[in-house]
């Protein structure tokens, strides 16, 4: 901390999601010549936090300032013009341009009012050159270079904003080894130059190598910020975890032998996938953990018949299973079902009734050759709205008009009401209120009990704690830990997650 | 932002706004021949029911558009589909006259579904590529003439015959309406056509099989203009070049001004008949006050924007 007064504060700043909080009452600043690592879970508002700093998103309440002046941006243009640039997580780039245009794509240099190609070319080479990489050609499309070349790109651009205050969300995720080090030279040199960089990796070690400072968010609240050294690994994690425990999970049963349902074996897709064994019985609830992207979206997919190239073996009930497309894995012997990530877009029908959602998955059940029996089709959705006692007034109302966690009930009921065997849940309780968890905790746990085969995935630990018979972490692709029974804990989790090994409270974790 | 779905019943708004329309076209008309020749011959029920027939053969074909316009498609190939079926059918002759045609429009819908659902091409450049094809094989095999084959007594019954003092063509699109309503609302694959159209990731993810069902529809299009391609050859007595040139934007107007979402997914059956009905009497409204051709035109294309400012914008928001 070179300066006394913070380029960047925020005093009580708020938002809000549709009910949810992604950050409450938050005080945040950062100074000028530093890196400052944010730390925090999953969901913690890390993202939200840099969003708000960077125009994206406009906080409900608080106060920013930049520089001791009060501002409200309201895109990310503006923040750019008072120096806040910020390198996110999703690339920002135009595939079908060059690499100079995109360096220059928001204020590229003219002449006589049109754009100079000469000049962006040699801006872009000088921008290049400054994180020495004149290996990427300015004329090459942004689509023909690798993910890491591209990423290298993306910090060039965000260089050329002559930023005061760089934001690296994630920025480093994708690079080789080399980049690293250049872009942590980067960094160096820019805290000479009285630059505010604010960093978040989910990697430990580039936090620990690279911050001089570190802050930890969790729940959407500021928890701590400390001088780099002041705390181990272990209280790191314990500040990301925190104590509270705010849901209440059904008992879980005393470890019993489970026939064998679920069979997978080497699968591996692309390089998201790489080698997953798992069994999972009959009756029995397993957590996949980690971090988000780490392959646990793709394996419930690939599961479904959504991916191809997939190579491995998987198994159902001993009967191979190889669904081409979610139509065949709802099924016949297979019997999936799987209540996908993104509710809004691939749950549901937002604008069509309630009724046309819960029947979506199962028309062959409540009709006579071609034609819907309405009577069939009647009480089938009374049936789920019942089983998940969605509360709406009438089934005929668009399920917009829903609750999220009613909505995410009529995503569930639709696909009980064909009956599965395997359930595939990626991330079912994200952004819906405390109530509706339990009740989707309970109901999962008596599908267990009725000898379903449940593979949740969650970005929430706790929960993965409290549901879970065992949990799988995944990282990089690869399942790095299973945990059962009393070894589940958020301690053994979170290490697992950032592969890191040597926190105290993990006895006998596999290194991976 | 406002509610992005007011009410449960935002879907008959358009079908009201459209009724109300074709009573203002009606009273407009009325007045001016009242006030021109003193007689009001629109509201005569020969006149309603001759207007019908006329608006059978575009009623048939708008019902098949809807379909793939429910799914966020468009057929631009219905124009040549009629005329390739018309000159198939008057071809052919005989007994196999309407088999042949019809086939002519599965045909036609097989290769427009293979395209858009298995090939991924958008509707949009595949159905308008497949007209040409179709208006090439068409040139081809007529020499570019007329043919001189006339349309089989069958389809001459089917097209201007009466039943009962009411054309016989106003039964056939009324089976058609019946058909493709009792589809859409009481059949499986029909409400997987809404399904589909309103997102079909979530539809594929709930497994419905998405690419089957905008084969299916693509045919039901294309029958659909074969149909009415056959019937209005019987009524001509016989096909001939670009004959169903002037039915392709009435058609995509008239499933629009009912109602239906050009992005897809929501709409009923019954907007699709309104739109008809509206199209087919502002047409022959305009021209029995005499309106210049020219005048025509831009009174025609100014309504159909303007029914579609008053109702059109509002559902956008759909995330």
């Amino acid at each position: 901390m070179t300066a006394d007064h913070p380029i960047v504060q925020l005093s009580g700043v708020s938002k809000h999601f549709s009910g949810t909080r992604a950050l409450e009452g938050v005080d945040f600043a950062c100074f000028g010549g530093a890196i400052h690592g944010i730390l925090g879970e999953n969901g913690a508002g890390k993202s939200t936090l840099i969003k708000i700093i960077s125009g994206v998103l406009q906080p409900d309440s608080g106060e920013m300032r930049v520089n001791d002046a009060p501002v409200s941006f309201s895109n990310p243009t503006q923040a750019v013009a008072s120096g806040i640039v910020c390198i996110f997580q999703e690339l920002s780039l135009v595939p079908d341009l060059s690499v100079a245009d995109n360096i220059s794509l928001s204020s590229p240099p003219r002449r006589f009012g049109l754009i100079d190609p000469r000049a962006q070319r040699r801006r872009a080479e000088k921008l290049l050159a400054r994180i020495k990489c004149e290996d990427i050609d300015p004329n090459a499309l942004v689509r023909e270079l690798s993910l890491s070349r591209r990423q290298m790109v993306e910090i060039a651009k965000a260089l050329g904003k002559d930023p005061k205050v760089l934001i690296l969300d994630e920025a480093t995720s994708a690079l080789t080894s080399r980049d690293v080090e250049t872009v942590y030279e980067l960094l160096a040199d820019l805290k000479a130059q009285n630059v505010a960089s604010l960093f978040i990796s989910h990697r430990m070690h580039e936090i620990e190598q690279l911050c001089d400072t570190l802050s930890v968010f969790r729940n959407g609240q500021h928890i701590q910020t400390f001088p780099k050294g002041t705390h181990s690994d272990g209280e790191i994690v314990r500040l990301m975890i925190g104590r509270e425990v705010d849901a209440q999970y059904p008992p879980r049963p005393a470890p019993a032998p489970r026939p064998e349902h679920l069979r997978i074996e080497d699968l591996a897709w692309e390089n998201q996938l790489n080698g997953i064994n798992l069994s999972i019985g009959k009756g029995e609830i397993v957590g996949l953990g980690g971090l988000d992207g780490q392959g646990q979206k793709e394996l419930l997919l690939g599961l479904f018949g959504v991916l191809r190239g997939m190579s491995g073996r998987v198994s159902i009930a001993g009967k191979p299973c190889r669904p081409k497309s979610p139509a065949e894995a709802k099924q016949g012997a297979l019997r999936i079902a799987l209540v996908p990530e993104d509710r809004k877009t691939e749950g549901l029908m937002l604008a069509m009734s309630i009724a046309d959602n819960l029947m979506a998955a199962s028309y062959d059940r409540v009709s006579d050759g071609p034609f819907i029996n309405a009577a069939k089709a009647k009480r089938a959705v009374e049936d789920g709205i019942a089983k998940l006692r969605i509360k709406l007034g009438s089934p005929e109302d668009p399920v917009a008009t829903l609750s999220g966690g009613n909505q995410q009930k009529v995503v569930i009921a639709k696909w009980l009401m064909t009956d599965p065997d395997v359930i595939l849940l990626n991330d079912p309780t994200r952004g819906i209120d405390v109530g509706t968890k339990q009740e989707i905790y309970r109901l999962m746990r008596d599908l267990a009990d009725q000898g379903k085969t449940i593979l949740l995935y969650s970005s929430d630990y706790a929960e993965l704690i409290g549901c879970c018979d065992r949990v799988m972490v995944m990282y990089d692709g690869e399942i790095v830990a299973s945990l059962s029974g009393d070894a589940i804990t958020e301690e053994a989790i979170v290490a697992a997650s950032l592969n890191v090994s040597d926190t105290q409270t993990m006895p006998g974790l596999p290194h991976a | 932002m406002k509610l992005a779905f007011p009410s449960l019943k935002s879907e008959d708004k358009p079908i009201l706004i459209a009724s109300a329309f074709i009573l203002v076209i009606l009273s407009v008309g009325t007045a001016y021949t009242v006030s021109t020749q003193g007689s009001a011959p629109l509201l005569s029920p020969n006149y309603l029911l001759q207007q019908l027939q006329t608006g059978s053969f575009l009623g048939i074909v708008a019902a098949g558009m809807m379909v793939v316009i429910l799914l966020g498609h468009i057929d631009l190939s219905v124009a040549w589909t009629m005329t390739a079926a018309a000159m198939m059918a008057t071809t052919v002759g005989g007994d196999l006259a309407i088999p042949v045609g019809i086939a002519i429009g599965v045909g036609v819908g097989l290769v427009n579904g293979f395209g858009v659902a298995y090939l991924r091409v958008p509707s949009m450049i595949f159905t308008l590529g497949v007209d040409s094809v179709l208006r090439g094989l068409m040139v081809a095999h007529t020499g570019g003439f007329a043919p001189q084959d006339a349309a089989t007594p069958l389809m001459r019954t089917l097209a201007s015959s009466r039943l009962m003092g009411i054309p016989s063509a106003i039964f056939v699109w009324l089976a058609v309406s019946i058909v493709i309503a009792v589809m859409l609302k009481r059949t499986a694959f029909g409400r997987q056509i809404y399904v589909t159209g309103n997102r079909e990731m979530a539809a594929y993810l709930s497994g419905v099989r998405t690419r089957r069902v905008i084969l299916g529809s693509f045919v039901v299009s294309g029958v659909c203009a074969a149909m009415a391609g056959v019937m209005l050859a019987g009524y001509s007595a016989r096909a001939f070049q670009g004959m169903g040139n002037a039915f392709l934007l009435p058609a995509i107007a008239a499933v629009v001004i009912g109602g239906t979402r050009i992005l897809g997914g929501q709409g009923r059956y019954a907007g699709t008949l309104v739109g008809v009905i509206l199209i087919v009497l502002l047409n022959s409204v305009l021209s029995i006050m005499q309106m210049p051709e020219a005048g025509r035109q831009v009174i025609y294309g100014a309504v159909i924007i303007l029914m579609l400012l008053v109702y059109g914008r509002g559902g956008k928001v759909h995330s």
